[in-house]
């Protein structure tokens, strides 16, 4: 190599003549001076920045609440940030879905989890045993004034693995139904008090879809589902469990299911949604547009979308658990819970500052009420504000009958166990297949996720 | 004829620049000239691309897995898995598909709007500006238009359909129709690249060819046929290979568009690659998936090379 400046490459690039001031060589030691003050610096400001000289950094918390939802979070952290005990919060939202409890658990197995994280309680079984999240302390959680009381049984005890407690549930989130009132009423579907009366049978709640369309002039029950990896199994889940048929997933498969039980479900799900009186082609937004514009009487959604309901102008708006048209209530529901994510080492004063946190969090979920969600913690559901709270105290009952998905790695809220299962579920609704074929397929899907290695176990 | 045409369209691309010519030849050297230079690229090509290439080779040896539990080596174990598993099989031939489907219309179309721009038409910079804007937007935007185009009861595409009499269309519903409804998107959104090198090569190509087959008493088909395609050949085989590399990658509009659906109709496999990996926490599996995609990829790339060397 020619060490010599060299006579060729770009004109302009070297000029012997010029002064030494912007040569190559300064401006190389200069931009690498200036790259290692920036790689060094980045560490330092990083340490600097959180929370107030003295005290213990800002408490890490993940959650996953965009739209109304994040900002009723906002609101119940700045209350509990608020005095001379409060906390000082660096919060983080991720996007919902996949993506989010991709990077939880990435992490988690890095070891330098947040403090304290969301998480969906139907996720459980894919997180606790892999050792992705770290046990709670209940002694701890009691000294702050939450304890097991104060829960329903059955969301308790999804909160647990092998009898330990990895979860704090907030809210039960179930899939019910928002109608128009008006429309109701005309279609005589409601009770003198003025709320949707009950089902009771398939050919109830088909006859129901009728008399609503005629009275919207177009459709009569709304449900999006079309490239939707969640609201088929959703719908089909709640109806299943209704038949008291029950549906788990033993590890090695085959799964359990009531073959006859699930074609009869997926049989009236395509009656209900036959194309004419409800339409069954639409995806969710579709659904939603529907909906808000006046062109369906009834929509099976999750509560979560009251917020958005109510913004649209709908004069009254009706909602109630998910109908209960076979032989037993039950709704499909899942759980916002917080955890303590795993932490190679974690320091236990952060992590009471993380017990207490959970606690004021949960204490605080009548503001997270307002948008729709059943607070988990039953002290506050008990509290008069809540029973004044319409509609969400009109279905505040679906939190006893709540479904979650059978627990394994695979299963829960963004996962691809009901991607799988939306998709027969789809297909059957749009009618391109039957609803043996359908529920065949099912059964197949759900067998080659059980008979995959566990990558938790 | 290399010595009158314009650099860049027929001269030969393995000619040496004069200078070094005469000078031994140079070996990797991180100590002198631009050595320096090349250092933060070698350094990052090096951490970011042959250590992860490395490393997944490693991992699709092992049961890695994204939770905390232990790694072991397993062997072909994990190809043993994806060459029986029908979901890698359908994925696969779903991304095939959409590979032929969409760069047939990608490289014809942008060959047709360039040439029709390149005719002379009045107001050049719209039509340029027109069919090169949509590649200019991000594929969260493009999908989010598309799904409103596809909406099954509102959308424009169906509204179009029933007010000329005829049935709708589940674009995105109807497991025979969605890949169509992700490859018109893709031609819409991406076409606009195409055009634009077709384009390029257009206007640097000499004009003397084409006024003498004028004077020799040629047509325009004529002229079309035998005189520009043949010129355009290379561009023809850079846009086609470029163009099957990005439809063989293609995921994210499908991932926003139809997660995979209806019924995994339009399921990629990398998107298959996604769900086992990131949803399924089965890191090791995953990296053998798509390395047994990453050698399919390149023996396409081999054979097409060879292909088109020989037609040269």
């Amino acid at each position: 190599m020619n060490s010599a400046p060299p006579a060729r490459g770009l004109p302009g690039a070297w000029d012997p003549g010029r002064p030494a001031g912007i040569g190559r060589r300064r401006l190389l030691r200069y931009g690498t001076a200036g790259a290692a003050a920036l790689l060094a610096g980045g560490p330092l400001t990083g340490c600097a920045s959180p929370a107030r000289a003295g005290e213990a950094s800002a408490l890490k918390v993940w959650d996953l609440f965009q739209g109304g939802d994040g900002m009723l979070m906002d609101e119940m952290i700045a209350a509990v940030s608020r005095g001379p005990h409060g906390f000082d919060v660096d919060r983080t939202i991720l996007d919902w879905g996949p993506s989010y409890y991709t990077k939880l658990a990435m992490s988690a197995a890095g070891g330098r989890a947040s403090d304290v994280a969301v998480l969906h309680l139907s996720r459980l079984a894919g997180y606790a045993p892999g050792g992705l999240l770290d046990p709670l302390d209940l002694d701890l959680l009691a000294e702050f004034g939450v304890a097991e009381k104060d829960f329903a049984p059955a969301v308790w005890k999804r909160a647990q693995h092998r009898g330990t407690v990895y979860a704090i549930p907030l809210d039960v989130h179930p899939f019910i139904v928002f109608y128009d009132k008006d429309a109701a009423d005309k279609a005589g579907l409601l009770d003198p008090s003025g709320h949707l009366a009950p089902m009771g049978s398939p050919e109830a709640f088909l006859d129901a879809g009728k008399k609503l369309a005629e009275v919207t002039g177009k459709s009569g029950v709304l449900f999006g589902h079309v490239t939707d990896t969640a609201q088929s199994w959703r719908q089909f889940a709640a109806l299943y469990a209704q038949t008291g048929a029950s549906f788990t997933l033993p590890d090695g498969g085959p799964p359990k299911i009531d073959i006859d039980a699930a074609v009869k479900v997926v049989s009236f799900m395509k009656q209900l949604f036959d194309g004419r009186t409800n339409p069954n082609n639409l995806d969710y937004n579709g659904a939603m547009a529907a909906f808000m514009d006046g062109r369906g009487g009834m929509i099976m959604a999750g509560e979560w979308e009251l917020p958005t309901f109510r913004k649209s102008g709908i004069k009254h708006l009706g909602a109630a658990p998910f109908p209960q048209v076979f032989d037993r209530p039950a709704v499909y529901a899942d759980s916002h819970s917080f955890v303590t994510p795993h932490q190679d080492d974690p320091d236990p004063a952060r992590r009471r500052e993380a017990h207490r946190y959970i606690a004021e969090i949960v204490k605080q979920s009548l503001t997270w009420a307002s948008a729709g969600h059943i607070p988990a913690f039953l002290p506050v559901q008990a509290r008069p504000q809540y029973a004044r709270l319409d509609p969400q105290s009109s279905y505040a009952a679906a939190g006893e009958i709540a479904v979650l998905d059978p627990p394994n790695w695979f299963a829960g809220a963004g996962g691809n166990f009901q991607n799988r299962m939306c998709q027969p579920l789809q297909s059957a609704l749009l009618g391109n297949t039957s609803a043996e074929k359908a529920v065949r397929q099912m059964v197949r899907e759900a067998d080659t996720l059980l008979r995959r290695p566990n990558p938790v176990a | 004829m290399t010595t009158t045409a314009p650099a860049g369209t027929t001269a030969p691309a393995h000619q040496p620049p004069s200078d070094t010519t005469a000078a031994p030849r140079r070996r990797l050297s991180l100590t002198g000239g631009g050595g320096l230079f090349v250092l933060p690229f070698l350094v990052f090509f090096g951490l970011f691309l042959v250590w992860p290439v490395v490393q997944g080779i490693w991992m699709s040896l092992t049961d890695a897995s994204l939770s905390l539990r232990d790694t072991e080596f397993v062997g072909f174990a994990n190809y043993t898995e994806a060459f029986g598993d029908p979901d890698v099989w359908s994925s696969l031939g779903n991304t095939v598909f959409f590979t032929v489907i969409s760069c047939v219309p990608l490289v014809l179309v942008a060959l047709a709007m360039a040439l029709l721009v390149h005719s002379g038409l009045a107001g050049q910079w719209v039509w340029r500006l027109a069919y090169f804007a949509p590649y200019l937007l991000p594929v969260t935007v493009v999908t989010l238009i598309w799904t409103w185009l596809y909406q099954p009861d509102i959308g424009l595409g169906n509204q179009l359909l029933t007010s000329l009499g005829m049935e709708p269309v589940g674009w995105l519903s109807d497991e025979s129709v969605a890949m169509w409804s992700v490859a018109a998107l893709t031609v819409w959104w991406t076409v606009g690249f195409n055009f634009l090198l077709y384009l390029a090569a257009l206007q640097s190509l000499p004009v003397t060819y084409d006024e003498a087959a004028a004077l020799d008493g040629a047509g325009a088909w004529r002229r079309l046929w035998s005189v520009t395609l043949p010129q355009l050949r290379h561009t023809t085989v850079l846009v086609a290979m470029l163009q099957v590399l990005a439809s063989l990658k293609v995921f994210d509009q499908i991932y926003i568009l139809t997660k995979g659906g209806p019924n995994g109709s339009t399921r990629p496999i990398l998107e298959y690659v996604y769900d086992v990996g990131f949803t399924g926490y089965r890191l090791g599996y995953a990296s053998a998936v798509s390395y047994v995609f990453f050698a399919i990829v390149i023996v396409i790339s081999v054979v097409q090379l060879r292909f088109f060397r020989q037609e040269g």
